[in-house]
């Protein structure tokens, strides 16, 4: 018998079950796929804009308050919060990708499109990339690359006062292939030899005190290696930028999750959509999945939904403007009227109503319904599914699935011995 | 002012004005086309895709039917690549009761349509997923169009022909000369929407082809004509459900026809008598009606993934009518200002449907034959255009070539298969100021991302091209690139391009976040009427690819606006704060709603 079943395998879910792992629990994940940290940049980010403001927060921390009454970072608290991250940053799981920060400021690191993006845990591929460094940068791409465009990053970085330029080296040097993506082409720079041939080919272009911006494919399991290669071998600071997803840096975060879970023993079983569940007397008994022949049951003592919102498959939506949880039919704070859920522009700086509900959950992160009951005694809830935020437009995606997954799992530990077993 | 003389001046560059520019070029008159965005930006590219048989009118409006059956012929001739050759079912639904089916037949028979009654069982089988409580079919030469193909092919035909194209050319004035009783129009004052340079046109014989636009143009001369804007909502489905035009068998009305166009189907469609030819808005009704009109026709076609819907405005003409858009005539509408108004040297040409477009130009360029005093004969119906060589449209051809040719590594849009070549040569051969005028030329951006991965592709791209371009290009004298647009859809015809030169001087193109914000602002208030389900979970993709990867919210400032800003910001969403041109400018990024 389980003590902790996960559902969803984004940042959220695989950092609960690492979380539950080291506190001793027998833990399992199952998703329906593999979670959305493949789209993502491989950065921690924390709090970047807050309100309809135009600045990128500086302070995370001193923003806070701002937030929604029922935002989870208030819910959480500062502690808890610095002390999730803390634990994230130097897990043995995430060690080699080399995640640090700039004290109690937001990093701010170039993106594909040439906007800085503030972030709070930069992982060491992209660190020499940010804005507060004098140097002069060369963004380096490849002719015909279709996620990377060196000019167009160039161009916008220097709008913002950033000495910069552009260059671009043949596709061949890379791949005979032309139909590669990202994580292809990081496989590809796993190989000494692809290493070699980029640093001879960007000798000639890099100049005296200037850092090489490349696109995030430095090595798909050998990054540390590659990227010190490059920075040997050029003998100046090398960084990568994020491209348009699938990016590799946020397959690397997964990978790794996903190694040390499996160090620990920890299954994660892709490919099982949570269909349906029993319960009695408000206690979850088992989740079923979907599989070819039939429905499997995975029984446990607590569950972790962590499913993500509507990116992440956590909830659905249809034309008659029911909006709803997908395996639990949890309570939503979503409006259900579809004249309400959006505004006329995409990009729209307070973001569109339908992207802000979600589920509620109390202090010990446990869903509960428009009357504040828990809907479940052993359900909790973390990640992207919760109300009162919308982690994408405040950019705090990442830190939200870390800290309330980690907060979510601490509760379960400590409440697991008087769970029924 | 720069000054320009001509025989006939077009003004409108959908179906109709293309048809003409291209027809009296043929003829050898001195042409100039105008119209005030890139072609097809109007009505023409916001159609369904029908080409119609005829069937449709059969019982309704017999002369409308015998025009369509005999156009219909004549495009498949000189149009070829621009139509899908689907054929086309006439279903008899549970709903559809009376005699209707056998009025049909006989009108069919009576107008010369090829009608043939189909078993039911064999319909079936050749559109499986088609209600099967269908009791009758009925097999017609219906078909599906590229409109957006077909004018840009039919410009470029003129070109040849000739004549001078000018998009993003809007008319300001009319120029009239005579006192009252005895006026002519003599031309129009234009501006270069993009330069802002104004240009005077001189011409023998002013052509009103701007459709919906008609009214708004003849007041410019203080001539009134009552045009009866028929609004009509589509909505497309993120593949065919169906292979061949499905049409209910019954009086036309709303949401009754099921066209498969290129990868999606669309149904269609709803027609409101609308103020203004501008209000493209879509009421939450209009879904619902097309959702559960759907139904009918293909169960469970509530819960297919719907893409996208808009709106188009219908050009309807009719003397004196002042009832229902439904019931007004399909009927193309010849107006002789000179007999009905008493001023010289302008028609309009408006009514009528993309199936009779060139059927429209003939007649309009026989009167202005007469009214310029010459003889000259009509030679659109023998002539094909740029391309024709490429035989009908059918699904599998990019596919197809991208496979010959292994081209998977350079598709910008995996959702329509656009090559980077494909891309390039559009911009740099097709007059092209923002995204949006690539998405009419190669199909960016429609499939079922909406723009999630192309639109930074197709910046990046653009920025690239422009650094690539040499500091000086040749003064542009307005006249426009060379268009090269009969094999604007083909990947293997892209694979050894000539170099791309892209001429930005003055253009958005010099902007690549004013179109990033654009383009992704226009396709969003496409999906916003229909954004739910799936196509709700793309949209956060879109969401997290756009802000928190790209963070493109917050790049810097570009110019303010471009043509296609005007647009997206004056038609939003209803129920969600209406957006005019009296507002403010807005910041770059921002939207124009305030709360």
């Amino acid at each position: 018998m389980l003590d902790l079943l996960v559902i969803g395998a984004g940042l959220a879910g695989l950092t609960a079950a690492l979380r539950a792992a080291e506190a001793g629990l027998r833990v399992k994940v199952i998703a329906k796929g593999m979670g959305s940290l493949y789209w993502a940049t491989g950065a921690i980010d924390l709090l970047g804009y807050v309100g309809v403001a135009d600045r990128a927060v500086t302070s995370p921390w001193a923003r806070m308050a701002e937030l929604d009454a029922g935002h989870p970072y208030r819910r959480l608290g500062e502690a808890r919060i610095r002390q999730a991250l803390m634990w994230f940053q130097q897990s043995g799981a995430v060690q080699a990708l080399g995640y640090t920060g700039a004290g109690e400021e937001n990093v701010l690191t170039p993106s594909p499109a040439g906007a800085w993006r503030p972030t709070w845990l930069a992982p060491a591929g992209q660190r020499a990339g940010a804005a507060n460094d004098a140097r002069p940068m060369v963004i380096v791409g490849f002719q015909g690359m279709r996620d990377f465009y060196p000019h167009l990053i160039a161009r916008n970085l220097s709008a913002q006062g950033q000495v910069v330029r552009a260059a671009l080296l043949s596709w061949s040097m890379l791949s005979a292939q032309r139909d590669r993506n990202n994580a292809q082409l990081a496989e590809l720079l796993d190989d000494v030899r692809t290493q070699q041939r980029l640093i001879d080919a960007l000798k000639p272009v890099v100049k005296p005190g200037e850092r090489v911006g490349l696109p995030a494919i430095l090595g798909r399991y050998a990054h540390p290696q590659v990227l010190a290669a490059l920075q040997a071998g050029l003998n100046t600071a090398v960084f990568e930028i994020p491209t348009l997803p699938p990016n590799v840096p946020g397959i690397r975060l997964a990978t790794a999750l996903r190694h040390a879970l499996e160090a620990r023993g920890v299954r994660v079983e892709i490919g099982m959509e949570a269909i349906g569940f029993h319960a009695a007397a408000g206690v979850i008994e088992s989740v079923e999945s979907a599989t070819s022949a039939r429905p499997l049951k995975h029984r446990a003592n607590a569950f972790l939904l962590a499913t993500g919102g509507v990116l992440g498959g956590g909830f659905n939506s249809d034309h008659t403007g029911h909006f709803w949880e997908t395996v639990f039919d949890l309570p939503l704070t979503v409006p259900q009227d579809r004249r309400q859920w959006f505004r006329p522009g995409f990009l729209d700086p307070q973001g569109q109503p339908a992207f802000r509900g979600g589920v509620a959950v109390n202090d010990a992160f446990q869903p509960v319904d428009a009357a504040g009951k828990v809907v479940y005694a052993n359900l909790w809830a973390a990640g992207g599914l919760l109300a009162h935020m919308d982690p994408i437009l405040e950019r705090s995606l990442e830190a939200v699935a870390i800290a309330s997954a980690v907060a979510a799992v601490e509760r379960i530990a400590s409440v697991s011995v008087a769970l029924p077993r | 002012m720069r000054r320009l003389t001509t025989d006939i001046l077009v003004i409108g560059g959908g179906s109709t004005g293309t048809g003409v520019a291209w027809d009296a070029a043929l003829r050898g008159f001195r042409v100039v086309l105008v119209e005030k965005r890139d072609l097809t930006h109007g009505t023409t590219g916001r159609y369904h895709g029908l080409l119609h048989s005829g069937g449709r009118y059969a019982v309704k409006d017999p002369q409308s039917a015998i025009e369509c059956i005999e156009e219909n012929r004549i495009l498949r001739r000189t149009h070829t690549h621009c139509i899908e050759d689907t054929s086309g079912f006439f279903v008899v639904t549970p709903e559809d009761e009376g005699d209707f089916p056998d009025r049909f037949k006989a009108g069919c028979a009576k107008v010369g349509i090829p009608c043939e009654e189909v078993p039911v069982k064999a319909a079936l089988r050749r559109e499986p997923l088609l209600n099967p409580r269908i009791s009758r079919v009925f097999e017609v030469p219906d078909g599906s169009a590229d409109s957006f193909l077909a004018a840009h092919v039919t410009a470029q035909a003129a070109q040849q022909a000739g004549a001078q194209i000018l998009t993003y050319h809007e008319v300001i004035g009319l120029l009239t000369e005579g006192s009252e009783g005895a006026r002519r129009v003599s031309g129009a004052r234009v501006r270069n929407m993009v330069s802002d340079e104004e240009v005077q046109i001189d011409a023998a014989l002013t052509i009103n082809a701007s459709g919906a636009w008609a009214g708004k143009l003849a007041a410019l001369a203080d001539i009134p004509v009552r045009v009866i804007p028929g609004k009509g909502v589509m909505v497309a489905v993120n593949h065919r459900l169906v292979n061949t035009v499905i049409n209910r068998c019954k009086m036309p009305a709303d949401g009754d026809i099921l066209v498969p166009v290129h990868t999606v189907a669309i149904i269609g469609t709803t027609d409101e008598r609308v103020a203004d030819p501008e209000m493209l808005s879509i009421e939450p009704w209009e879904v619902e009606l097309m959702l559960a009109e759907g139904e009918k026709l293909v169960p469970g076609f509530s819960h297919a993934r719907i893409l996208r819907a808009w709106a188009g405005v219908r050009p309807l003409y009719q003397e004196g009518y002042a009832g229902d858009s439904r019931d007004a005539t399909r009927a193309l509408a010849l107006l002789d200002h000179q007999q009905r108004d008493g001023v010289a040297g302008f028609l309009t040409i408006t009514g009528g449907k993309w199936t009779t477009f060139r059927l429209m130009a003939e007649k309009t360029v026989d009167k202005a034959c007469i009214q310029l005093g010459v003889e000259r004969a009509c030679r659109t119906a023998d002539t094909p255009v740029p391309g024709v060589e490429q035989g009908h449209y059918w699904l599998g051809h990019r596919l197809h070539e991208v496979e010959e040719e292994r081209l998977q590594g350079d598709l910008v849009c995996e959702c329509e298969l656009v090559t980077r070549t494909m891309l390039e040569q559009a911009a740099a051969n097709n007059p092209t100021v923002t995204l949006d005028d690539l998405r009419r030329d190669v199909r960016l951006g429609m499939g079922p991302c909406q723009g999630g991965f192309c639109t930074f592709r197709a910046a990046g791209i653009l920025q690239e091209l422009r650094m690539q371009a040499p500091e000086a290009l040749p003064a542009s004298n307005g006249d426009g690139p060379v268009w090269e647009v009969g094999y604007m859809q083909s990947p293997r015809h892209n694979v050894q391009p000539k170099p791309a030169v892209l001429n930005t001087a003055h253009s958005p193109l010099e902007h690549p976040n004013l179109l990033l914000r654009d383009f992704l602002q226009e396709r969003w208030r496409g999906v916003t009427p229909v954004l739910w389900g799936r196509q709700l979970k793309q949209e956060r993709l879109d969401e997290l690819i756009y802000l928190s990867v790209m963070n493109i919210d917050h790049l810097p400032p570009d110019e303010d606006a471009s043509p296609l800003t005007d647009f997206w910001q004056f038609d939003t969403t209803p129920g969600a704060g209406r957006a005019t041109r009296d507002e403010a400018p807005i910041s770059n990024f921002q939207s124009p709603a305030k709360e």
